[in-house]
């Protein structure tokens, strides 16, 4: 059986595949103004791929910012939902999920892959992937390169501004006084798993906990959010695709659920 | 599932009527003065042959307005307010027009927001404030907060040039109670499963309930008990029961209600002012009716007071009583005393083993995805 599952990401859009409970395929793309036509067109090149047409597949889930959006999707699950699922078919002994994706960052407490609890950030873009975009462009550098920066430093400049605006016109106040440029980097890397560990530290994540989202990719801010929470991230090889595998994987679900209820009566 | 209720429809209409009865009766003579909390009894302004009428904004539209005086950062209920206030005294669409009705308001020394914009309101209306004690569970509290109830009724005898008898004081003592035991009747209907009646017109029904005279509200709400009582609940299950506790949702703001009740979860109770604070406990007719009525309205909870237990016991009582799959803990942004005490409430409930989803909002449709997103979640971690 074939299920697949799309995340409509505010930044990026996400699909996956599964044949049997195994991961066939997967891409990414940048979601752009039309959540629609990136998820359709994703779907697309990735049936291609593998080779497969629509009727071998089964409902389609859709999670993301904009999963109501994507007419072709039969049905839809919450981001936090579905990341559980995700990272539960990864790691089944996890017990916290940190994601900092585009436009929010959540995290949450999982027991067997069901949510227990979980909160998200504030509505502004301060501690998301938005914040590193932001910073990466004061500094002019890529968002890769920025990550790769900060490693070199050994004296992260100090960042007082969470607000993604007001860091970008401190980056230039703390150019302008000679800071270098791996220094602000490693800055806003350590002010970003600040935010992030006060929101784990408040749901009380200790133990086996995975970073997912676009922002896990980055080897800096995994460093300064295992440095401020003590322990070792696990990290997938592919961080993103998490929400989408999750979803991917509800397919399975609603078909045992229904088996087991046609069971039952 | 949708159920109407036909009866609503009274509380629909009965709003023009009653701009209409509150201008006949300022014609004749009858003072009438605005409020904003629950901490003012109504008895003491009925004694006192005067009407009253809640001002308490719950719209975006006058926010502006108030940001011209007040602060960008304090909460929208107070802005709102406000804002209705010095717009051109009410003579727009923007403003609720009650505030051109009332000859005085009566204030109250709740929160520290509530407390300073009341100074600038005298400026435009007079403007009473009744003083609070801010520790209720010491016999000395309840004392002084009689002499501050004294004090009020001696200011309403001055504006209406009535005086307030223990007769007048006891009739509007057993007329309010007869409202709260009908509220109670309303509540336990929705104890059922699934609820006969939807929660966010449970809560448009209660924001009439300062507005309209408690005859009217009381003619309106027998009609709704009598056609919910009747209606036989069948079927599966609603979706998950909520409780919605925290700050007040005033005529107008029906976002998050709605928000729930669109993702297909039913609220089954409000621990709110626009709830079960504002009819809970009956003011005891035996006693003296001063003490009586400090007694009862400093038993409101309100996060205002420290410490506040009262509250917590409240909640775990409601979600009990009416059987709550989760809380969803709401509050206005700057609402520090709701806002802080959500760490105690959460604690709470997580001993009690019940889910909470936390949710901090303004008036503004900004945030009516994140707020879908983390709803939709918390249903699905109930399922």
């Amino acid at each position: 059986m074939i299920s697949i599952g799309i995340d409509a990401g505010a930044a990026t859009t996400k699909v996956v595949v599964l044949k049997d409970m195994t991961m066939i395929g997967w891409k990414v793309c940048p979601t752009g103004f039309d959540f629609a036509k990136a998820a359709r067109d994703l779907y697309e090149e990735v049936l291609v791929d593998e080779g497969l047409v629509v009727r071998d597949v089964g409902l389609i889930y859709a999670t993301g910012y904009g999963k109501n959006a994507i007419p072709f999707a039969g049905r839809t699950v919450s981001e936090i939902t579905a990341h559980a699922r995700g990272v539960f078919f990864l790691y089944p002994e996890v017990a916290g999920i940190i994601d900092i994706g585009g436009q929010d960052s959540k995290v949450i407490v999982v027991d067997h892959g069901r949510v227990q609890d979980f909160l998200m950030n504030d509505k502004c873009a301060a501690g998301t992937g938005k914040f590193l975009e932001y910073s990466a462009k004061a500094l002019e550098v890529s968002i890769e390169e920025l990550g790769d920066l900060a490693l070199t430093s050994n004296n992260p400049a100090k960042i007082s501004s969470m607000c993604t605006v007001f860091a970008e016109s401190e980056v230039i106040s703390l150019r302008a006084k000679g800071y270098a440029k791996k220094d602000i980097a490693a800055g806003l890397v350590v002010s970003i798993a600040q935010r992030i560990a006060v929101m784990a530290k408040r749901m009380g994540l200790k133990e086996n906990v995975a970073f997912v989202g676009g922002v896990a990719k980055n080897r800096a801010m995994k460093a300064a959010l295992e440095a401020e929470l003590g322990l070792k991230l696990y990290i997938p090889d592919l961080p993103q695709i998490t929400g989408a595998l999750g979803a991917a994987l509800q397919q399975s679900r609603a078909v045992k659920s229904s088996s087991t209820q046609s069971k039952g009566s | 599932m949708t159920r109407e209720i036909k009866s609503l429809q009274f509380f629909k209409e009965a709003y023009s009527a009653r701009i209409e009865q509150l201008r006949d009766s300022r014609d004749k003579g009858m003072k009438v003065v605005g409020t904003f909390c629950l901490f003012v009894p109504d008895e003491i302004i009925f004694a006192a042959g005067a009407d009253r009428v809640i001002l308490c904004g719950g719209r975006s539209n006058t926010i502006s307005v108030a940001e011209e005086y007040l602060p960008r950062n304090i909460c929208p209920l107070i802005k709102s307010s406000f804002g209705a206030v010095i717009n051109g005294s009410c003579a727009g669409d923007l403003a609720c027009p009650h505030f051109s009705m009332v000859d005085a308001i009566v204030a109250e020394a709740t929160c520290d927001g509530k407390k300073k914009m009341y100074e600038l309101l005298h400026e435009y209306i007079p403007t009473y404030v009744l003083d609070l004690p801010q520790k209720p569970d010491s016999k000395s509290s309840i004392d002084y907060f009689e002499s501050e109830l004294r004090k009020f009724g001696r200011f309403m005898e001055g504006l209406t040039d009535n005086m307030i008898t223990e007769e007048a004081l006891a009739r509007e003592i057993r007329s309010g109670n007869e409202t709260r035991r009908m509220l109670h009747r309303l509540y336990d209907l929705r104890r059922q499963d699934p609820p006969p009646i939807r929660g966010s017109d449970v809560i448009k029904l209660l924001q009439k309930q300062y507005f309209l005279s408690p005859d009217a509200f009381r003619t309106g709400l027998t009609e709704v008990c009598d056609e919910v009582e009747k209606i036989t609940v069948t079927g599966n299950k609603d979706g998950p029961r909520l409780m919605i506790s925290g700050c007040p949702m005033p005529a107008g703001n029906m976002k998050v209600s709605q928000i729930i009740e669109d993702m297909g979860a039913s609220i089954v109770v409000e621990e709110s002012c626009t709830g079960t604070r504002s009819f809970w406990d009956l003011v005891d007719e035996q006693k003296d009716p001063w003490t009586a009525l400090a007694e009862r309205y400093l038993k409101i909870p309100c996060s205002c007071m420290t410490p506040n237990q009262g509250r917590i016991d409240s909640i775990i009582e409601l979600a009990e009583k009416f059987d709550v799959d989760g809380v969803v803990y709401y509050t206005l942004q700057s609402c520090h005393g709701y806002n802080i005490e959500r760490y105690k409430v959460g604690k709470a409930l997580k001993e009690a083993n019940i889910p909470m989803l936390a949710i901090e909002t303004d008036y503004s449709d900004a945030d009516l995805e994140q707020i879908r997103i983390r709803v939709e979640a918390f249903l699905e971690m109930l399922s």
